[in-house]
């Protein structure tokens, strides 16, 4: 009997398991879906340490064409527009430009809008508690690392709308490390006047689409031999940073949630330790190895990108 | 209490209500001339900054009105003309690309070019990297802790050996800045070239097995 009792809860909690995993997929399945659908104007806060950004985003379709608008209201600001598959970025210092993507890449992590399942292999999916968020009902789904070496991205979903409400890179410890809060959502018929008006701008023509083969291929000058699992090279060339002009062989790694820069530069002159800085989920990791200087930046520990900077190394 | 009393502290309160240093109540309001009431309104708003819709006095009628009949110097009709139509083309060229854009002057904003994120980081980068220049930079340790340097015993090589020390933290702090601006460029990319990489596994993937076939 007893025996029985145990293979009953065994298979009820696996069973309970397994509807959760699907239930909480579903839920970031949903969110990708109602993000490209509904007419919404909502503003947001990201907040990392004692820095605070607020932001403005805009959604709507006009004649099924999608139009967003993502503004950076503070300082001297950032406007992001998205029609259709082109997006316009415009920055401070510099002219604007476009890419020929179908999402903004903003403070949210650009696979909440699409297909969440080519994270499966390296994230799990959980269900965890409700609760109330920008005064809406609010459940919260868990994208958790199956490593230490990453951080885990914590996403509280709107119950009616299926929207973003809530989202936080968090670390193993559970402790928040930059939280991105919506303070107003508003999910309308027609899109925005504003969005309409966007809409029928002119914008710059896109940058041609991948221009790795086109740039001189970096990938041999250095060998990256550890890196996370589920990190995958996207991109190495070698060129001037725009800043101070300084050259460097440029690697860009992705696990589909997390982007993650190597910079291989000359060193700089004088004797200086190796150290991290951090500002909310974003790590800075400055290695220098003696004869060149490696440096990785990315939403990961500070641990992890010391471990990817020392481990590059001159080709044999 | 006279009436001039009276009447200087109503002022008072009045200007206390809108400098929020005073809580009101209907009484105190009823007391208050309308009139007066919207000045008060305008003025706190003005200092405060805080709307700048209502200070707007629409006075363009009048300014359009005055250079109508503002006589014109040193340019005959013709040359007006068409300094106005030229003017009326460079908008149009203008207009195309950087009407959303309030950024065209890059130059003059290169200063704050750093975003939020940035000027977040360079903060903390600030104190990080000054403990540590300090600690590994043995010639800062031999200013003085305390007091001031006597003008009589200052080194000559100290403010040398001061300037290359700043100077090594700017260019640590502009690599800093420079490398954070490059990977938010880069990753904005970076979903592109994932769905782009996808797609030609997938076509690879198609061709083997359409070989195999």
């Amino acid at each position: 009997m007893k025996k029985l009792f145990i293979a009953i809860l065994c298979f009820a909690t696996s069973w309970a398991q397994a509807q959760e995993v699907v239930s909480a997929k579903q839920l970031l399945t949903n969110l990708a879906e109602a993000v490209h659908s509904r007419n919404f104007d909502a503003s947001y806060v990201v907040v990392k340490g004692k820095a605070m950004e607020p932001y403005r985003w805009l959604h709507g379709k006009k004649d099924d064409i999608e139009v967003e608008f993502l503004s950076l209201l503070n300082g001297a600001g950032l406007e992001m527009v998205r029609v259709g598959n082109q997006v316009t970025y415009f920055e401070p210092q510099s002219e604007p430009y476009a890419i020929d993507t179908d999402s903004i890449a903003g403070p949210i992590p650009e696979v909440l809008f699409k297909d969440i399942s080519v994270l499966e292999s390296h994230y799990d999916f959980v269900l965890g508690g409700k609760g109330r968020i920008a005064g809406r009902a609010a459940q919260l789904v868990r994208i958790e690392s199956k490593d230490e070496n990453k951080y885990n991205y914590w996403l509280w979903v709107d119950v009616e709308s299926s929207l973003l409400l809530k989202a936080a890179f968090v670390n193993q410890t559970g402790e928040m490390l930059e939280q991105l809060q919506l303070t107003h959502l508003s999910i309308t018929e027609e899109p925005v006047a504003q969005l309409l008006e966007i809409a029928g701008r002119d914008f710059p023509k896109a940058l041609p689409k991948v221009t790795t083969q086109a740039a001189k291929d970096a990938k041999d000058n250095w060998r990256i031999e550890w890196l996370p699992k589920g990190f995958e090279l996207l991109k190495s060339d070698r060129h001037k940073l725009d800043l101070n002009n300084e050259l460097a062989d440029y690697y860009l790694f992705s696990d589909g949630l997390v982007d993650v820069s190597v910079f291989v530069q000359r060193p700089l002159p004088g004797k200086r330790p190796s150290g991290a800085l951090t500002s909310g989920a974003t790590t800075v990791y400055v290695h220098n190895s003696g004869r060149f200087d490696v440096s990785v930046v990315g939403n990961i520990p500070a641990m992890t990108a010391k471990s990817i900077a020392e481990s590059v190394t001159r080709p044999l | 209490m006279t009436n001039a009393n009276k009447h200087a502290s109503l002022e008072q309160t009045t200007s206390d209500i809108f400098d929020g240093e005073v809580g009101h109540s209907f009484e105190m309001l009823n007391g208050l001339e309308h009139d007066k009431f919207v000045r008060y309104a305008l003025i706190g708003d003005a200092m405060r900054a805080e709307n700048e819709k209502s200070i707007c006095i629409d006075i363009t009628a009048q300014v359009a009105a005055a250079l109508e009949s503002e006589p014109t110097y040193n340019m005959s009709h013709n040359e007006q003309a068409s300094d106005i139509r030229a003017e009326a083309v460079n908008d149009d060229v203008k207009s195309n690309v950087i009407s959303l854009a309030r950024y065209k002057k890059p130059l003059a904003q290169f200063a704050i070019a750093a975003s939020v994120c940035l000027v977040a980081l360079v903060g903390v980068n600030n104190n990080t990297t000054q403990s540590e220049l300090n600690n590994t930079l043995p010639s800062l340790q031999t200013m003085p802790l305390t007091g001031s340097v006597s003008p009589v015993s200052l080194s000559t090589e100290q403010p040398a050996i001061e300037n290359a020390a700043q100077g090594l933290r700017e260019l640590q702090q502009q690599r800093i800045g420079a490398l954070v601006l490059e990977h938010q460029r880069q990753s904005r990319m970076a979903y592109a070239l994932q769905q782009a990489k996808q797609l030609e596994e997938q076509k690879k993937a198609s061709d083997v097995t359409e070989e195999q076939n």
